[in-house]
This record gives structure tokens, sequence and C-alpha cells, in this order.
């Protein structure tokens, strides 16, 4: 068994991406198929730069949904002699029938870090758009009232934003996931405010829009309380934690590492929404719609949730590309520091921190996650690029 | 290098096309588009939006974006092919030798750069000059332009003047270097009638003093008759019939100008007795244009086989001055064949009375420091003492410019503020103090509103059928969503839409269509009161006519009240029973149509009908120009609150005008006005407008 070549290892990877390959390639064929009729996300396809943006985020979503096809080994497992080799160094001392080649070499405690990355993503990919989803949810439904009332309620709102954007980031972190605090459960009380946004949202949502017929409303309100309410208590409710009451009926728990990250997370992002949209709503408010709508006595939420967010979507959806990237980043920043997540998990962040020690001796570990890291947050911000130029177009 | 001399024509634009390449494919914009404009002379473009009128102007100055491209003809600008110029050169006769005044002055400054420098920067860029010279150059400039305190208007940044002043300073910009043609893309569009015709003023007078060429793009047929020598009629790219204002104006040629004249309301024109005509169908999509005439499937004298041909030249009118037209038929119409009156309608009889208001006041309270609500407050007065009745299926219009009140009138009506004092009384129920979100279906949905802006009336993001169904579901109509969309199939008939239109987003509709869709929505509950604000100004002329048909239709057949906010005085002198006229928040004259469009007239009125460009070569407008601007209603003047402008004020003694708010007074049953003037000095008044003898 022998070192492999550049070439012989550039191929081998090639290989092993093959059921992301087929699901890209199957994605663009359909959508430049039917991209007339598929509106923003059909013209997507008209942008030579949105195009490449797609592709390289699509080729990251793709690789988290098939990490197990695609990983070599065991992303936590050991092979003692295979401690720092580099690329393409043949396995041995290992049991038969596994891959016989680490395609990018082992890192300082003997692990894959081909197989690292490839798992590293799907924690990427889960928790950064999940978490600018709830931070878009906490800032759409402050942003929108702030905007739209103005006077003391935004006064006190703008300010509150400023002053957790004028907090610095890394150092609200530090102070988040220290284990003091974190025993005095700040953070899940934190996530309990958080969290209960979304389901404030949808009910607001449908409430001003069906309550002229109760049946229906009552019904949309109900399935949206009992299962939004059962996933917030679930969610919040964590064993050995000062939060603990749902016994038998807690549905999941989220190892508390997550958690805080998660919150930290939302808690960060939101101020910037919550000015975007409050910024959206102010402009979009003086149309005539707007006026049309007060004219024939609708109440305020369903003007400004069926009325003035559906038209800020534009501005939103491209932000909301650049806050995943940006959320990203914030992730490996934030496994960086050793914060939040267990030293063991493969993602980005920790993978580079670990690898930063040997920098000068053995790149490889550090520079294989930097290089998926980037190639992300570059597509996500590709993406955002063409959705902008491209609904700016007629 | 930049001037050279030339003996003849200024502007030579020869079979000129110009196409823009979209991802899908080419739409050509202009085709076959010729004109010659001399020594100063004005020549007037005329036309519809996206008939391409701005793109002849755009090309002109070469200035036409990535995806426009000229794809063939000339443009000679005294003798030289613009074409065939470098940019170098091209950057050397823009701003220089042809100059561009556009439609926003506010867009068409730099925000950041105080006026003296924005104006000084053309000659030292063009000439070389020394900064002195320039700034000597820029205030005779200014003064020029009629602004007050030339030395101030230079120190100060764009956003401190108004409106009418900004336009004035890119004017006096263009004016800077000399240039041999000026091109003013709808210079007044974004102005006040008074302030427009302020304008025109200036403009004409500034022509004639520097020898001006000018080229004058205009969707409005009487500002064109006021400013120019010629004129070219657009349509859907082509250049329809071009020639002397006298000849296109009283001897047309050619099928569409004939249907722009009988869809705009001249004097003489009557909702009942005599109604306009509106051009049938819509304006082509420009790469859905027919074969061969453009016009041909809207015009009535269309003949297959014939018109539809193949393309159709320009001919010249022997006898006329340069006077063309692109109709193959021109020569077999009978031009002098008096319009066929479709159907005389009954005027319908005012009813019992639905709205009254009395004494209503509407204060707002500014804060001088917003921030910590400290420091003095001040009181803008935005409706001060209206009292008025309108009765069922009248139609009273509310006159006046921007500032004048009437947008918080609406307001207030409408429930989205609440009246200081007075009452206004509906349908015997007093509303003045009653919020919208207090008030019951009832009241909400018997006054609705129809919007001004037609790209602005409609939520871009949910079908027309949906919103309409919105409406309906508010309101109460119906039980079952069945039922609200068989109603909401029934308003789109009513509005004379297509059904399928029901499942459309509005960016598929034209202007004119959105708007009849907001009137549709507006008519959901069977409304008794429909306040409308100038609901077809911002359409095109030839969609105006019937939408104001359609509006006129709805309101005979309902019986509604239809309260129309315009300041537009030719059509509100064809459709409203009434008038009101309003200044800073002030009803200034209130009477029948007839009373208050003929003498006596408050001053402000006679000044109103005097701005009103009249597309009619045989209508004679005593010539009124009001200096200065409409005072801010933050700062309203002492006294009378049209003294400041008034040409009347010597006339009356005593400086009465700048110390007392003068009475309402009644000169003839149901005519009122506000003014110091002594009777005899009103009787004395002259009609503003006078139709000569035919």
């Amino acid at each position: 068994m022998e070192l492999l070549s550049w070439g012989a290892i550039i191929t081998q990877i090639l290989i092993q991406f093959i059921p992301v390959w087929i699901a890209l390639f199957l994605t663009f064929t359909v959508s430049i198929m039917f991209k007339r009729k598929l509106g923003l996300y059909g013209k997507l396809f008209d942008s030579p730069i949105g195009m490449v943006g797609y592709a390289l985020v699509m080729f990251w979503v793709f690789t988290a949904i098939f990490a197990d096809l695609i990983m070599t080994h065991d992303p936590l497992a050991q092979i003692s002699s295979m401690k720092n080799k580099v690329p393409g160094t043949p396995v041995s001392g290992a049991d038969e029938g596994i891959f016989e080649h680490y395609l990018l070499g082992g890192d300082a405690l003997a692990r894959d870090v081909f197989s690292r990355m490839v798992k590293g993503s799907q924690i990427v990919v889960t928790i950064a758009p999940f978490a600018t989803l709830f931070a878009f949810m906490v800032g759409i439904t402050l942003g929108l009232p702030a905007g739209y009332f103005g006077g003391k309620f935004d006064t006190v709102l703008s300010f509150l934003a400023n002053l957790i954007l004028a907090f610095p980031v890394i150092l609200l972190f530090y102070l988040l996931v220290t284990p003091e605090i974190v025993a005095t459960g700040l953070p899940t009380y934190m996530a309990m405010v958080l969290f209960l946004f979304p389901i404030i949202f949808l009910v607001i949502l449908f409430n001003s829009r069906f309550f002229t017929q109760p049946q229906k409303r009552n019904i949309m309100v109900a399935a949206i309380v009992g299962v939004g309410g059962w996933l917030y208590l679930s969610l919040i409710s964590q064993s050995n934690t000062p939060v603990n009451f749902m016994g038998a009926l807690d549905g999941f728990d989220v190892a508390g590492g997550i958690l805080i990250v998660f919150v930290s997370v939302v808690f960060v992002n939101s101020p910037t929404v919550f000015r975007i949209v409050r910024g959206l709503a102010l402009d979009i408010q003086t149309r005539d719609y707007v006026a049309a709508a007060q004219t024939r006595g609708e109440g305020p939420w369903y003007i400004m949730l069926w009325e003035i967010l559906p038209n800020a979507r534009g501005p939103l959806i491209v932000d909301f590309c650049l806050r995943i990237g940006y959320t990203t980043i914030l992730l490996g920043t934030l496994g960086f520091f050793g914060l939040g997540l267990p030293p063991e998990s493969p993602d980005w962040g920790t993978t580079i921190n670990a690898g930063r020690r040997l920098l000068s001796a053995f790149p490889h570990p550090a520079i294989v996650p930097a290089v998926a890291l980037v190639t992300l947050v570059l597509g996500l911000n590709l993406l955002a690029d063409g959705l902008r130029e491209e609904s700016l177009r007629d | 290098m930049a001037k050279w001399d030339y003996d003849g024509p200024i502007l030579e634009i020869d079979q000129l096309s110009i196409s823009f390449f979209t991802r899908l494919r080419e739409i050509p914009a202009v085709m076959d588009f010729s004109c010659v404009v001399q020594p100063g002379e004005a020549m007037g473009l005329v036309g519809e939006s996206g008939c391409g009128k701005s793109t002849v102007a755009l090309g002109v100055m070469q200035d036409l974006g990535v995806n426009g491209r000229i794809v063939g003809g000339s443009i000679k600008f005294k003798g030289r092919d613009l074409n065939e110029m470098s940019q170098e050169e091209l950057r050397d006769i823009r701003g220089s030798e042809i100059a561009m005044i556009y439609q926003e002055p506010m867009a068409s400054l730099n925000p950041a750069m105080k006026i003296g420098k924005q104006l000084m920067e053309v000659p030292m860029i063009h000439e070389g000059v020394s900064e002195k010279e320039a700034y000597d150059r820029a205030l005779e400039v200014v003064t020029d332009v009629k602004l007050p305190d030339p030395k101030r208007m230079l120190d100060s940044f764009p956003h401190q003047l108004s409106g009418g002043q900004q336009q004035r300073i890119v004017i006096a910009m263009a004016l800077m270097s000399k240039p041999s043609l000026l091109i003013l893309d709808e210079p007044t569009t974004a102005l006040d009638v008074t302030v427009e015709a302020a304008v025109v003023e200036l403009v004409k007078d500034l022509g004639k003093k520097y020898g001006t060429s000018m080229l004058f793009i205009s969707h409005n047929l009487g500002l064109v008759l006021e400013t120019c020598d010629r004129i070219c009629v657009m349509y859907s790219g082509e250049a329809v019939e071009t020639g002397s204002i006298a000849d296109v104006f009283d001897n047309m040629r050619h099928p569409y100008t004939q249907a722009l004249f009988r869809s705009i309301p001249l004097p003489g024109a009557d909702k009942n007795a005599r109604p306009l005509k509106a051009i049938p169908g819509n304006f082509p999509l420009p790469h859905e244009r027919p074969p061969g005439c453009n016009f041909g499937p809207r015009c009535d004298y269309f003949e297959g086989g014939r018109c539809d041909a193949g393309d159709i030249k320009m001919s010249e009118v022997p006898g006329d001055d340069r006077h063309g037209s692109r109709c193959l038929k021109w020569t077999e119409i009978d031009w002098d064949a008096p319009m066929v009156v479709t159907d005389a309608k009954e005027k319908a009889k005012p009813g019992d009375v639905v709205l009254k208001m009395d004494n209503l006041k509407k204060y707002y309270e500014v804060a001088a420091n917003a921030m910590f609500g400290g420091g003095g407050k001040k009181v803008v007065k935005a409706n001060e003492t209206l009292s008025f009745e309108a009765r069922e299926s009248e139609t009273l219009a509310i006159v006046g410019e921007s500032g004048c009140g009437k947008s918080t009138f609406a307001k207030v009506l409408m429930g989205l503020e609440t009246a200081t004092d007075g009452s206004i009384t509906m349908l015997n129920q007093g509303i003045e103090s009653i919020p919208i979100q207090e008030r019951s279906t009832d009241t909400v949905k018997n006054v609705q509103m129809v919007f001004q802006n037609p790209f602005d009336t409609l939520n871009p993001s949910m079908t027309v059928g949906s919103q309409i169904m919105r409406a309906l579901e508010i309101f109460g109509v119906g039980d079952t969503v069945d039922a609200r969309r068989q109603r909401m199939l029934e308003l789109l008939d009513l509005v004379k839409l297509p059904r399928a239109f029901a499942d459309r987003m509005p960016r598929q509709l034209s202007g004119g269509q959105k708007q009849r869709v907001g009137i549709a929505r507006a008519f959901a509950g069977d409304a008794k009161i429909v306040v409308a604000d100038e609901p077809v100004s911002a359409l095109d002329v030839s969609v105006q006519a019937a939408v104001t048909d359609l509006l006129m239709e709805i309101q005979r057949e309902h019986k509604t009240t239809l309260l129309f906010i315009s300041h537009d005085l030719s059509i509100v002198r064809y459709l409203s029973d009434r008038v009101m006229v309003m200044y800073l928040g002030h009803v200034v004259e209130m009477g029948s149509t007839d009373q208050v469009f003929a003498p006596p007239y408050h001053p402000y009125t006679e000044a109103l009908l005097s701005a009103v460009p009249i597309a009619d070569t045989s209508v004679e407008k005593e010539h009124i120009v009001l200096e200065g601007d409409i005072p801010s209603a933050m700062n309203p003047p002492s006294g009378c609150p049209f003294q400041t402008r008034c040409r009347w004020k010597s006339e009356v003694p005593g400086g009465l005008c700048e110390k007392e708010v003068p009475p309402v007074r009644h000169l003839a049953e149901g005519h009122q006005v506000k003014c110091h003037l002594a009777d005899d000095i009103l009787a004395r008044m002259n009609p503003v407008i006078k139709v000569a003898a035919e």
C-alpha cells in the first residue's frame, strides 16, 4: 500500500462525492427546464454569479444530506498510526474492510480529516439557517410594529437594539457560555423568550387573516398553539437545568452546547434584522394599498403581516442569504474559541482551532475545514448577489 | 472645440430606429423617426407613456444605457452625426451644446453640493473659465430664472428650496453654457399647476432671449400648445403626425391625433350632452405591435387587408408647412365630420343630503423638538372651518394644489384621523370623532376611496381577485367563499374587466386596468360616498376618458356621492356638479360648476383657471402668473391665506388682507367666496377663458 498522488486523491474525492454530483445535476436540470415558471428562483438561473453561488451552497447542503454515504471513516474513530499523516496516506494497523486511505490525511488525534469535514457540514448546514430563521422571526415580529406604529414603542425597541449591537459579540458569547452563567439558567431563560416569538408570529399571522371566518381561524390557531407549544416546551425544558418541568412529556433534549450557540446567534442577529424590517415598514406603509387597507378597516397586524411584509420580501430574502453566511462565520468563530460545542465536535470552527496548534508542521487539518467554510460563505454571498441583481431586473 | 458655427438646422433626425435588448428579445422602442429642429424653434414631442418620446431624447444625448442601441438612421446635430462621435467628443457636447432638463428636479441636483457650486461646475468644466467668472455667470443666470435673492440661492443646498425653485435651478444649470439645443423631458409634471404655469412662462421667455432651440417632451397637449412652434405626435414608437401647431391642432390628418383630441375634456365637453370619447382598446406592448399601422386595431377608420398589409411611411400633406401624417387613408377620411355622440345621458337629479360637514377643523400639533418633546409647540392648521353638504348622486369636486388640505380632509372623512373641531354628519350619524377602528362595518363600507397612483393602489403580492375578495370579506358581503367569489366576478364585470383577470397579479395589468380594480374594490360594499383622490391624473390621456366614464356610469347606477379631488380644472369642469376650491386649508370659493367657472371669481380661482393649459387653439386665456410658491402650512401668512400671491390685493383698502381672514360671503344662491374684494370690483372681473366664436 503506497501513498496516493495528488491526482489520485482528487479523483478519489470526486468519486466519493458522486451522490452530491447526481443531486446537483438533477436540481439544475429541473430548475433550468422550468425556470420561466419559478419566479425569482427561476430568474436566478439567468445570472452566472447566482448560479455559481447556488451551486456552492447546494453542494454543501447535499453533502450534509448524503454525509453518511460520502464519509470514508467514522469522524470520531482514531487509528493510532495515522496521527498527523499527510493526505493520501494508506491506513495501516486497522481492521480489515474499511476504506484504505486517509484521503486528506489525519489530524493530531489520528482521525480522518476528510470525514470530519463532511460530517461538520451537517452541523453547519442545520444550525446556521435555523438560527437565522429564528432571528428573522424575532426581528420581524418586533420590527414591523416598531416601523408601523412608531412613537415611544419604536424609540424603546430601537434603543434596545442599538444597545445589543453596541455590545462586543465575542464578549457576549463568553458570558453566555461561562459555566457559572449557564448554571444560573440565563441562556435557558433567554431561549424561553426568544423561542416564543415564532409562535406569536404564526398566531398573529393567521388570526389577522382569518378572523372574519372564526371557525377556520380557531382550527388554525389551535393547531399552531398545540404543535408549536409542545415543540416550544420540549425545547426549553432541559434535563439537568433549572428549567425542567416536562418530565415524561418532554419530546426531546437539545444538546446543551447547541442550544446555547443557537440562543446567542439568534440574540446577536435579531437586532440587525429588526432594523432592516423597521426601515422597510417605514417605507412601505406610505403606499396607497396600505391606505386602502386602512380605509376598509383592517387591523394593524393584518396590514403589517399581509400588506407590508410580503412586499418587503425581496430585500429580506437577500439579507437572509447573507445572514446565513454571517451566521456560519459566527459558528466558526464560536467553535474556534472553543465556545458552546464540545471539543470533539467535527464542526469546522472547532476543527480549525484544533488544527491551529500544529499549523506550521501539519497545515492540512486546519486548511481543509477552512476551505470548506470559505466556499460555503462565498456561495451564500454570491447567491445573495445573484438574487439581488435578478430581483432588481424587470 | 465645443462650439462650431453651422447655418443649417440645429437637429436633424433621419429615420432613427432605437431598440432595447433584453435577455428574451429585441424590443424596438423607436422606429423610423424623423424630425428637424430649426434654430430658435421649439419642437413638441407628444405621446402617451411608452410611445418612445423619452427614448428619442436619450438617443439624441447618446445615453441609452447598456441595453439600448441605435439600430438605424442618423442624428445630426449642427450637421455632425452624433452616432459617429467618440465618447470624448460627446462628453464635450453634452451640457455645453445640448442640455437636458428632467422630470424630477430633486433627482437632477446633487443633494450634497451647494447650488452655486453645481452651477459653476458647468462653465468651469466646459470652457475652463475662472472661478470668479463662473460665479458671476451663475449669479446672472439665477437672476434670469427669476429666483428671489440670487446670492442666497447660490449658497443653499437643494433641499432648502421648493420644488418649483429647484426646477428653476435645473433650468439655470442647463442654460449656464448657452446651449444650442435644450431638451426638456416632462419638466413640469412634478409641479403644481400654478407653479407649472410660471415655469412654462419662464422657459418660453428664456428660449426667446437666448435663441435656444427646444425639444419639449410632454404628454400634455395643452402645454405643448403654449410652448412650442411645431409638434410631433408619437404613437407606439412611431411619429404619426408632425407639423406646425396650428396645422396639427386645427387640421389634424391622423386618426390617432383626432382620437386623442376627442378624449380630452376641452371646454364644451359635457358629461351628459357631449361625453368624451375614449380610445377603445389598449396601448400595444412593444413586442406585440400589430402588423402595418400600429394604431390599426384601435382606429375607427381601420380597413382590413390594407391598413395591416405592410409598413406605412410618412406622407406629406400638401399645402401645409412640413405637415406629415403616417396614415394610408388620410385623403379619404372626412376630417370635418362631427363626432358621433354615442348616447346623451339624462342628468342625474341630486337627492337627499348624505354628507354634511359643519365648521370642520383639523389641527396638528408639531413639537419643535421631536427628540425630547420640549420646546414650543407649533400648530399646523390643515383644515380651517370647512362647511359643505353633498347630496346623493352628486359630484362635488375639491380643487386645490398640494398642501391645500384636501388629503387631510379625506383622512378625517375616512376616519384615519379625528377632527379637532366641528362635525361630520353622514346619513344622520355624527362620525367626526370616531376613528376607523371603532366605526361600524356599515359606516366603513359606505365611505370608500379611490387612490391616485395606479401603480401603488394594489398590493403587488396578491392576485386581483383575492384583493377584492378580501374587501368583501371585511365588509361582511357573502357568507361563503363561493358567494364572495361570485360577487367579485360581478364587480369585475361592473368595471368592465374580463373575469380572467381575477387570477392575475397586479404587475400584469396596465395602469388603467389597475385603476379599474381600485374602483371595483371601492364599490365592493356598495359605497354611498366615494372619495376619488385624483383617480385619473396618473393615467395616460387616452385611458383617462375611459376611467372617468366608468366612474360616472357606476355613479349614475348606484346613486353614489362622488367627492372628486383634483387639481385639473378641465376634468373638473367636465364632470362635476359643484366645485369647492381650497387654498391652505381654507375653502376660498364654492358654488355650482357654472358659477365657479364664470366671473366673479375668487382671485385664486382666477389664477388657477388661467394656469391650466388647454389644448384648443380657439381658446383665449387671460394670462395670470402667480409669483412665488405656496406658503408652508407650518407658517401661513397673516390674514387672508392667499394675500402673498394675490394680484388684486391693492384693490382692498387699508391692508385689510394682511390683517384679517376674510369672511365667507354669499354672492348668489349656493355661491360663496372668501375674499375682501368689494362687490363692484368682483363684478368688474373678466372671464379668464374665452372661446373664440367659431
